[in-house]
């Protein structure tokens, strides 16, 4: 009995003391290491993701209308988990019915060994994609991502740029605006069921909805535009330069209408492209010696002194020796005579321009001549910095300083008067010769028009005025007349193509700037050909540049490479009807 | 108080309300203690059943969300699919190799802005 007693008594004490561990086991893990545990399950329960943002559109205008020229496109990434397939010849045969495609290639991917991940196709398209998980296959998934899309092909390519693989705007505006462009991305923080889905009761769930970024609308026109690269195509051809450059801006309030490079490239298949060079914007990003071009801007700087009128004559010895180097006209210059204001420009003599710096110092080049030129062309002219526009990479050309210690700064800057020995890009230039045509005020030159955010709020980006009275008012109206002079003399000169009609007012400048060696000194048979010029009615409409890069012509290239395009865009903008006439 | 000390309360209050009864034979009846305690573990069990309905409800929703968040998403994707077609329907290059574009006729013009 006692001994029965005892087992029983026994047994009790065993059980006790298993619930005690048991509690005590259940108090450590429970109380104990309840954040450990915590932490662990929500490890698995706990899911975060980010949610990409849609990136804005970009547009432009379209005969008055607004136009998209950058969207987004959802595509899909086909891949397969290998060690689920069940039959690899029915899988791979059904992709290459919706795919097409070689399909050994397809049987040997989905045959891959110790792996579980292998892609088989990317970019298929929405109704490929509902096609092929129609078929149901163990193993086969697809993964949605979207895409940049360019519907126009390689239209406005350069200053458009485009999104790589990570999402990044790479290049033009969709580098420039690319945080504006991208929104702001999402997030969703939640504890999940097996298959991934938020479960909506827990209280900590976090859910943060993207903001989507704003739509960009171009000052571009697509009209101008897709003409303007017909243009460069077709002379790039005719004059078998490396490349050219041009825009078109309205000096009026610094908007650029067109802007194109050719070669060009589609930013649909950048990843094709074998020579990055042509993801450069040059009409931003490429500085050059611009040649007699500069003139353009020594003339009103000159002008804008009152050290010069227009119709002001001087005697031109038809060369200056300046720190012992020979500054000469060309052959065809006809040697020493008097010679007008409008002749400098006509006839493009660089005595002449190196004369005007002459008069902006005390009758020759000096400290005063110097400093004030500068002047005019680094501050006034904001030559030789950034002008802000909206693309990703942009130089700020070179204008050299007015160092009157450097024993060569005379002849520096008599080069500099026409156009050598500084560098700058067609957009400084334009920007520059649009301050003097519009009475004087600089307007910080732009691509863009207006932003509209997610909620539809649009913003429009006022022109910007970075200096005023850059010139005087009546500097404009003084050159437009030496300018339109240019455009006839050519006219009278055979140049058929610079024949306008009167309703208009077309001028412009060529300028055929040599191209410097790096071993120093300049080739003797390589030139680049530039020209500046405007056309208009009433007033001044567009102001057109264009830098032909070592074009192949007989004949100087500013007159055979530069002008040929020049006059192309004047006539497409005219007969276009894009200016309107003198009333 | 208890349940059984409510009902004998109640029960005292009629009692008293009913004076001119010729005979009234007072019977208590209280729940021990075991019911007491098998009433409230039926009464948490009841809310926490309660809770867990309206748990898994509010999940379902979660599901629904999730569902309508795909919908909304596949039809952001049509929309934006559409808006590239149409755009590239539209674009200078497909207009110009178009049927259309082909089969006009070249003329010359009589007269241009140019002269």
């Amino acid at each position: 009995m006692n001994s029965n007693a005892s087992k029983i008594n026994t047994i009790w004490a065993l059980i006790v003391i298993l619930i005690g561990i048991f509690i005590i086991r259940l108090f450590y893990v429970q109380v104990i290491q309840y954040g450990y545990y915590k932490n662990l399950a929500l490890s698995y329960q706990l899911k975060q993701y980010e949610i990409p943002a849609n990136r804005g559109i970009i547009e432009a205008y379209d005969n008055g209308n607004v136009v998209p020229i950058v969207l987004n496109q959802t595509f899909y990434t086909l891949y397969i988990d290998p060690t689920l397939v069940k039959n690899a010849s029915k899988t791979a045969s059904d992709i290459v019915s919706v795919l097409g495609g070689n399909f050994s290639n397809y049987m040997s991917l989905i045959k891959t060994k110790n792996t579980r991940y292998v892609i088989l196709n990317h970019k298929i398209t929405q109704t490929q994609n509902k096609k092929i998980l129609a078929f149901h296959l163990p193993g086969l998934g697809t993964q949605s991502q979207d895409y940049r899309v360019y519907p126009d092909g390689s239209l406005a390519s350069q200053l458009l740029g485009f999104v790589d693989n990570s999402g990044k705007g790479v290049y033009g505006i969709e580098q420039y605006l690319n945080s504006t462009l991208s929104g702001t991305p999402g997030r969703v923080k939640a504890v999940t069921d097996a298959n991934g889905v938020p479960l909506a009761a827990n209280s900590g769930n976090i859910d943060i909805v993207p903001k989507p970024g704003n739509n960009v609308v171009l000052t571009i026109n697509v009209g101008i535009q897709t003409q303007l690269e017909q243009i460069l195509k077709n002379d790039y051809t005719t004059t078998k330069s490396q490349g050219i450059n041009a825009l078109v801006m309205d000096p009026n309030n610094g908007q650029v209408v067109a802007m194109a490079n050719y070669p060009t490239y589609d930013p649909n298949n950048y990843q094709n492209v074998t020579n990055p060079s042509v993801f450069d914007n040059g009409t931003v990003s490429d500085a050059i010696e611009p040649g007699s071009i500069m003139k353009t801007l020594t003339t009103p700087a000159a002008l804008d002194m009152g050290v010069i009128q227009p119709n002001t004559t001087f005697y031109d010895p038809a060369h200056w020796i300046v720190n012992g180097f020979n500054i000469t006209d060309i052959e065809q210059d006809g040697g020493p005579r008097v010679q007008s204001i409008s002749s400098i420009l006509s006839l493009s003599l660089n005595t002449g321009a190196t004369w005007m710096l002459m008069q902006m110092g005390g009758g020759q080049i000096d400290k005063t001549g110097i400093d004030a030129w500068h002047n005019y062309m680094a501050n006034r002219f904001r030559l030789g910095q950034l002008t802000g526009i909206e693309q990703g990479y942009e130089s700020p050309g070179y204008i050299p300083p007015p160092n009157m210690n450097d024993p060569s700064i005379d002849l520096r800057y008599a080069n500099t008067s026409f156009g050598q020995g500084l560098l700058l890009t067609p957009i400084q230039i334009a920007s520059a010769l649009s301050s003097v045509l519009n009475g004087g005020t600089y307007y910080k030159p732009t691509l863009v028009s207006e932003q509209i955010t997610p909620s539809g709020k649009t913003i429009v980006n006022q022109p910007k005025i970075l200096e005023k009275n850059v010139v005087s008012a009546k500097i404009g109206p003084e050159l437009v007349p030496l300018l339109e002079n240019v455009v006839k003399a050519y006219l009278q000169g055979g140049f058929s193509f610079m024949n306008f009609s009167n309703k208009y007012i077309v001028g412009g400048k060529t300028g055929t700037a040599q191209v410097a060696q790096p071993s120093g000194g300049y080739y003797s048979n390589i030139f680049n050909g530039t020209y500046i010029g405007f056309v208009g009615g009433d007033k001044i409409q567009y102001v057109i540049v264009v830098f032909n890069i070592k074009p192949n012509v007989a004949g100087y290239a500013g007159s055979y490479a530069g002008q040929p395009i020049f006059a192309d865009i004047a006539h497409m903008l005219i007969n276009d009807g894009y200016v309107s006439p003198k009333s | 108080m208890t349940y059984s000390n409510s009902l004998s309360i109640n029960r005292s209050k009629y009692y008293s309300n009913n004076q001119n009864t010729v005979s009234f034979k007072t019977q208590t009846r209280t729940m021990g203690p075991i019911s007491n305690t098998v009433v409230l573990i039926v009464l948490a069990c009841l809310v926490g059943l309660l809770y867990l309905t309206q748990v898994t409800k509010t999940n379902s929703f979660g599901y629904q969300i999730n569902a309508l968040q795909q919908q909304q998403s596949q039809l952001v994707s049509q929309q934006n699919n559409l808006q590239v077609a149409s755009a590239q329907l539209q674009s200078v290059n497909t207009v110009q190799n178009s049927q259309v574009a082909k089969s006009l006729v070249p003329i010359t013009p009589s007269t241009t802005l140019q002269n």
